[in-house]
């Protein structure tokens, strides 16, 4: 009964929503509402005034810095949230299935997992760091070092991941982002402008430009790495069996 | 309604289906952890919808590159817009889902009419 209600309601929106639909613009046509606003200028102005030939990432970076450090925050936020729901894998007692079992993954995927996790983060690091001039970014960069430290612990076991990415090493790391933004908006405010401005005033042209290039740089490598290395703790933080735990180590 | 301006964005039309199906996960689906992948459908129409007001006809990403005009070019806003939402689609689910394992670990189930005690059918 209930189910027919929720069902009903659900048409209901569907045939609005479809109707609304009908009376949007036809989509693709460059003369759209959101093409004729900012866009243009962004597109036109970007590389100039943001320094970055990829505008997307001009936008992320530059137009709209203050969303992202806001983002940056919020995944930050999640990572708090969830070591504090769930605290940290603890070694020996939170285990992957793989491990409780005692049969090790085939010598297959052990062999191919191995040969590709290098090659995966070489790709991660490419799209990191050409962020500004081809499609990729930090954040993007970022979901793929966390997708192949997941292939890795899902191959090898919760306890070779955490000796490769002891837990030393990734809490300075995960902060990265946060600071490195912070630390590049605080930047603006000593040289005398406003927060998160790249181009400080008083230096030669040549100057100002390199040192927003590698004031990005090291944002866009900070978004990056933080956010892989928040991916793969929040992972291993829920990483928990807990009929797994009260049988013995795997022999 | 206009039928032909509806075949055209189909997109549209897509994001609204996966809404709706997401919509109907949430509100029927009693286990939580399909609840929460019910919200994750309806964000990804959102991103699919976003993203689909960008477009333009045989357009070209938005990189400044020799030869391609700024006005063949995609709208980047809503690309940036929906890699935030990304983001924060992400951090809300792996609270979400630690949430759950706290639960399950609570109440040893993530049925929420079991949790709620009720019986029907949410």
């Amino acid at each position: 009964m209930r189910k027919a209600i929720v069902v009903l309601a659900l048409v209901g929106i569907g045939v609005m929503l479809i109707y609304a639909v009908g009376e949007m613009p036809p989509m693709g046509d460059s003369g759209n509402p959101d093409k004729v606003h900012i866009a243009p200028r962004y597109l036109e102005h970007g590389e100039e005034e943001a320094g970055a030939s990829n505008v997307i990432t001009a936008v992320i970076l530059n137009y709209r810095g203050y969303d992202t450090m806001g983002e940056v925050a919020v995944i930050f936020c999640a990572l708090c949230a969830v070591v504090a729901i769930l605290n940290r894998e603890k070694p020996g007692l939170s285990r992957t299935s793989m491990d409780v079992s005692g049969v090790k993954a085939s010598v297959v995927v052990r062999t191919t997992i191995r040969f590709l996790v290098p090659v995966i983060i070489f790709f991660a690091v490419y799209i990191i760091l050409h962020g500004e001039s081809t499609p990729g970014g930090g954040f993007q960069g970022g979901a793929i070092i966390g997708a192949s430290i997941i292939l890795f612990t899902l191959a090898f076991g919760l306890p070779e991941s955490t000796r490769k990415l002891p837990l030393r090493f990734r809490i300075p790391l995960e902060s990265f982002a946060v600071i490195a933004f912070l630390a590049a908006g605080f930047t603006g405010i000593v040289f005398g402008v406003h927060f998160l401005t790249y181009l400080m005033p008083g230096l030669s042209e040549y100057a100002a430009e390199t040192i927003r290039h590698i004031m990005m740089m090291v944002i866009e490598i900070g978004i990056g790495f933080a956010g892989g290395i928040i991916f793969t703790s929040i992972m291993f933080a829920m990483i928990r069996e807990d009929q797994c735990e009260l049988q013995p180590d795997s022999p | 309604m206009n039928f032909n301006r509806i075949a055209h964005n189909l997109n549209y039309v897509s994001s609204v289906v996966l809404f709706l199906l997401g919509l109907y996960a949430v509100a029927v689906k009693p286990n939580l952890v399909k609840k929460i992948m019910g919200l994750n459908i309806m964000e990804t129409s959102v991103f699919l919808f976003m993203v689909s007001i960008g477009m333009v006809g045989s357009g070209n990403a938005p990189v400044v590159t020799e030869g391609v005009k700024p006005a063949t070019m995609v709208n980047p806003i809503p690309q940036a817009l929906i890699l935030t939402g990304i983001v924060v689609a992400v951090s809300t689910t792996a609270v979400a889902l630690s949430l759950c394992i706290k639960i399950h670990e609570h109440y040893g189930t993530l049925n929420a009419s079991e949790i709620l005690g009720t019986g029907g059918p949410f």
